[in-house]
């Protein structure tokens, strides 16, 4: 778990990284990454080139530079319409005119920018290395496309290939330069030109994909395996995207034909179940004194530097605003009531009054706890977190509120039960009983709150979870707030899950639901919404997240990327 | 020497020969120099739409604000035109305390024959509108909207400005201009750069006639602005060294457009890193001491990012040197 918690966070460095570099680059303002893949705003861009998307775990840094500048360059540099409506129809044909319109762009960087050439050529011969480490250059047409790749890509930036492919492709290039040598010939002249060139690629593109059909053909008479061979050697090339969603923590999501073909949006089966419950009403008063002086004494444990972080909180969420007035200034507005000094001194020059300035926080923050299963090994850790952030909240004068949300039952409950009983109608939407729970609103002070924080952790509340609707729920209570600035924060360490509503609808059903009240959210403005995964990229839900590793990190430290997190300036 | 009131720009320059812009206008300018005529920095470059508009300014009885972000040259390029036309110069830095009295006068007690007696002292308007002296209010926008409506008549071409403590009414002299510059166009500190910038009323920002804009320059001009100033680096390695330089301030830029950054690299901060190259010998060191430690601490790895781009070099503050998975 800590493993996969550290890959995921440097995944999201590298991410936050890369994906400045490619704004300032390509001077694109509105682009990031979300599951991993670069998008516009919430439209998901093209893969462009294979070499520009290396493995996480593997690659190193320099690959990932690499590949930003590979993606920066290309929207830079490259009409993106003109390219589709050039772009052949046939896959292999497409595959070559990507890469070539790519190599193309790589071709063009400017003088200034050394690193980015050297990054670029890093990232390629990493990907090459890969691609011949894995065996797929040993099948005929997977040492074709990579003799295609390498030859195409010496010749259009003018850099050399790799000492160790040299000999390597001493047949398959002589093989090529009969085949598409003519083209290669002007293929770098006329690079600054994308209408030009690609005339020339496409040729390029038509040929190499005469040439594998011919080899496919060959390769089925002689051996059954040859089809096998190309096609394993074009599932690295083109299908990234699904081995992406296995390999890395990010959150599953996925759209839900059921929600999709549903008129009426998001259904739920029955509310006749659903319950909101105070904390107090959840546990007893003395368990809940025991769990608090638990939670007392990890806090204790964690040297937390309050003070700082209320601080730091306060310059995050504060704002100027006018509060009284100073007197005996030496200059400003005059203040009747000190002429009568004048009158006794007449040198006295402190007669003036200012107006004060003081921050306030006109804000409220809150966090929703993912109450399900797998968050019962986290919710200590977290609960002194966000014990300790709501404290150092209200010392910065901002309110905040605890708020919790699980099912009432597992595997849909009464609910589940009255389904069967009406007999099972086809996609009922959310089938199990919802809980939402507070543990702190926002008008009780932290100080009443204390028993009622600790609550959480009380083990059997951890069920199942519908997060779109809890979503909903709390943005609802923030809607009612008088605060002008209003934050919340949702916790959690996986997607949206109830078996039963899954197995009546489809696998989709809530994570989708989610995806829509998020996105709703996130466009109408007046809430700040912000994904916090425990070990988990919630990227693919929330364009603005972030994931906190509890086991690798100080309390401290957390507390300040919590912080961050909140403050971070708004991401178009 | 002709007392100041009494001079004329008795000259006529052309623009191309004077100021190298590729353009058929001849401008007024005065013969001799006067001791408000700026100095003339030989190495100073043009920016052509810039200097036109200035140039209208002058030659046309023209109230020209520019605008521009911070470290683009906007005051130099005033003082500089003014220079090379030996027309006289006056800057006044606007602040939020100017009040009405700095700008028309006050009543101020002297010395009078060995007797105190109160006397009106003009204020710098009144002095410069009875003169051939191009007046520029530095940092118009941080002056108080409110103050600034003492200069609306002004600002008018033929305004006269009455002063109500003498009863008088001044008429400008023939010769007299006035120019502004400002960080933001009077809509208030919207990009949170400029702290202290007022919104100014519309009313008056309506009533400059021409308003240019500054900012940043082409790659290629601004690397000629920095060789002019640091010119050791004029050989082959510097010019490659600066345009680079160039470059990584132009990702800052960008950066600082897209919301990644809350700084960026000005003009100014590309030559004061060029001279400390001069200084510490060292590419790195130099671009740390003069722009990395101005940036927040969360930026600077990203700012580590756009140097490695421009320099194939790691800085201290990259994720590469230090942040692999455990």
């Amino acid at each position: 778990m800590s493993q996969a918690q550290a890959l995921a966070r440097h995944q999201q460095r590298v991410e936050e990284l890369c994906a400045a570099s490619i704004r300032a680059l390509s001077a694109q303002v509105d682009l990031h990454f979300r599951g991993r893949r670069l998008h516009r705003g919430q439209k998901v861009l093209p893969l462009f080139a294979p070499h520009l998307h290396p493995a996480l775990e593997s690659a190193d840094f320099a690959s990932f530079r690499g590949a930003a500048d590979g993606l920066a360059l290309r929207l830079r540099l490259s009409d993106g319409a003109l390219h589709q409506e050039l772009c052949p129809s046939d896959p292999v044909a497409r595959l070559v005119f990507e890469l070539l319109e790519q190599f193309r762009v790589e071709a063009l960087v400017p003088d200034t920018m050394p690193g980015v050439r050297r990054n670029l050529h890093h990232c390629f011969n990493t990907w090459a290395q890969a691609f011949h480490d894995g065996g797929l250059t040993d099948g005929v047409s997977g040492m074709l496309m990579f003799a295609v790749a390498q030859v195409c890509r010496a010749r259009v930036t003018n850099e050399q290939i790799l000492e160790q492919f040299e000999d390597m492709l001493e047949s398959a290039r002589g093989d090529l330069s009969g085949l598409i040598g003519a083209q290669l010939a002007v293929l770098r002249r006329a690079r600054h030109e994308q209408a030009h060139y690609a005339v020339h690629a496409l040729a390029i593109a038509a040929a190499v994909a005469g040439r594998l059909q011919d080899l496919v053909a060959q390769a089925g008479q002689s051996q059954a395996s040859g089809e096998n061979d190309a096609v394993s050697a074009f599932a690295l090339l083109m299908d990234i995207q699904g081995e992406l969603t296995e390999r890395f923590a990010t959150a599953v999501s996925g759209r839900s034909r059921v929600l999709e073909a549903a008129g009426g949006g998001y259904q739920v089966f029955t509310t006749a179940y659903d319950s909101q419950r105070d904390a107090a009403s959840l546990v007893r008063k003395d368990l809940r004194l025991e769990y608090r002086e638990r939670l007392d004494k990890r806090i204790r444990e964690q040297g937390i530097n309050l003070m700082r972080l209320s601080r730091e909180l306060r310059a995050l969420l504060a704002l100027p605003a006018i509060d009284g007035w100073d007197g005996g200034q030496e200059e400003g507005q005059i203040d009747g009531r000190a002429l009568a000094q004048l009158v006794v001194s007449p040198t006295e020059r402190r007669l003036f009054r200012l107006q004060r300035v003081e921050p306030r926080a006109d804000c409220v923050v809150t966090f929703l706890i993912d109450c399900s299963g797998s968050m019962k090994q986290h919710i200590e850790t977290l609960a002194v977190l966000l014990d300790v952030f709501v404290r150092a909240l209200e010392l910065a004068g901002v309110s905040s509120e605890i708020l919790g949300f699980t099912t009432g039952a597992w595997n849909g409950g009464r609910a589940h039960k009255d389904w069967l009983a009406g007999g099972r109608p086809e996609h009922p939407g959310r089938l199990n009983e919802v809980c939402h729970m507070v543990f702190k609103d926002a008008d009780t002070a932290w100080r009443r709150a204390r028993p009622d924080i600790a609550a959480m952790l009380k083990a059997d509340l951890f069920r199942e979870g519908v997060d779109g609707e809890a979503v909903q729920w709390a943005s609802s209570r923030l809607y009612a707030r008088t605060e002008e600035r209003k934050l919340l924060v949702v916790v959690s360490d996986g997607s949206p899950m109830d078996s039963a509503t899954n197995l009546a609808n489809d696998g989709h059903y809530l994570d989708h639901h989610l995806r829509d009240v998020v996105q709703a959210i996130e466009s109408g403005g007046r809430i700040g919404i912000y994904g916090l995964g425990v070990g988990l990229d919630l990227s693919p839900y929330y364009s603005r997240s972030h994931v906190l590793d509890l086991e690798m990190a100080t309390a401290n430290q957390l507390l300040r990327e919590i912080a961050m997190l909140i403050g971070s300036r708004a991401q178009r | 020497m002709t007392p100041l009131t009494e001079q004329q720009p008795t000259l006529q320059l052309s623009v191309r020969e004077v100021f190298g812009i590729d353009s058929d206008l001849t401008v007024p300018a005065f013969k001799e120099r006067d001791e408000h005529v700026p100095e003339i920095d030989p190495v100073y470059r043009f920016n052509a739409d810039v200097t036109l508009a200035i140039l209208a300014g002058f030659s046309r009885d023209r109230r020209v604000m520019v605008q521009g972000l911070h470290g683009t040259g906007k005051s130099t390029h005033v003082e500089q035109v003014a220079a090379r036309l030996n027309w006289p110069c006056v800057r006044v830095n606007l602040d939020g305390h100017i009040s009405r009295l700095d700008l028309v006068g006050k009543d101020a007690v002297v010395l009078k024959d060995g007797q105190q007696v109160t006397e009106f002292q003009p204020g710098i308007v009144p002095w410069a509108l009875e003169r051939p002296v191009a007046l520029v209010f530095d940092e118009y926008d941080a002056g108080r909207p409110d103050v600034m409506f003492v200069i609306q008549r002004v600002l008018e071409r033929d305004g006269k400005f009455t002063l109500m403590d003498q009863n008088r009414v001044l008429r400008p002299h023939p010769y007299f201009r006035l120019f502004a510059t400002a960080n933001t166009v009077g809509l208030g500190n919207l990009n949170g750069l400029y702290h202290g910038a007022q919104k100014l009323n519309h009313a008056q920002i309506d009533r400059w006639n021409i308003v240019a804009s500054l900012n940043y320059l082409p790659a290629d001009e601004e690397a000629a602005i920095v060789l002019a100033r640091v010119p050791s680096m004029d050989n082959d390695k510097g010019r490659a060294l600066v345009r680079s330089m160039v470059a990584v301030a132009d990702l800052t830029r960008k950066g600082f457009a897209a919301g990644d950054m809350s700084t960026l690299m000005s003009p100014r901060t590309v030559i004061t890193w060029a001279e400390n190259v001069e200084i510490f010998q060292d590419t790195a060191r130099a671009f740390r001491l003069s722009f990395v430690n101005k940036c927040d601490e969360a930026e600077r790895s990203i700012v580590a990012e756009y140097f490695q781009r421009c320099f194939d070099l790691e800085l201290g503050e990259s994720y590469a040197l230090g942040g692999q998975v455990a």
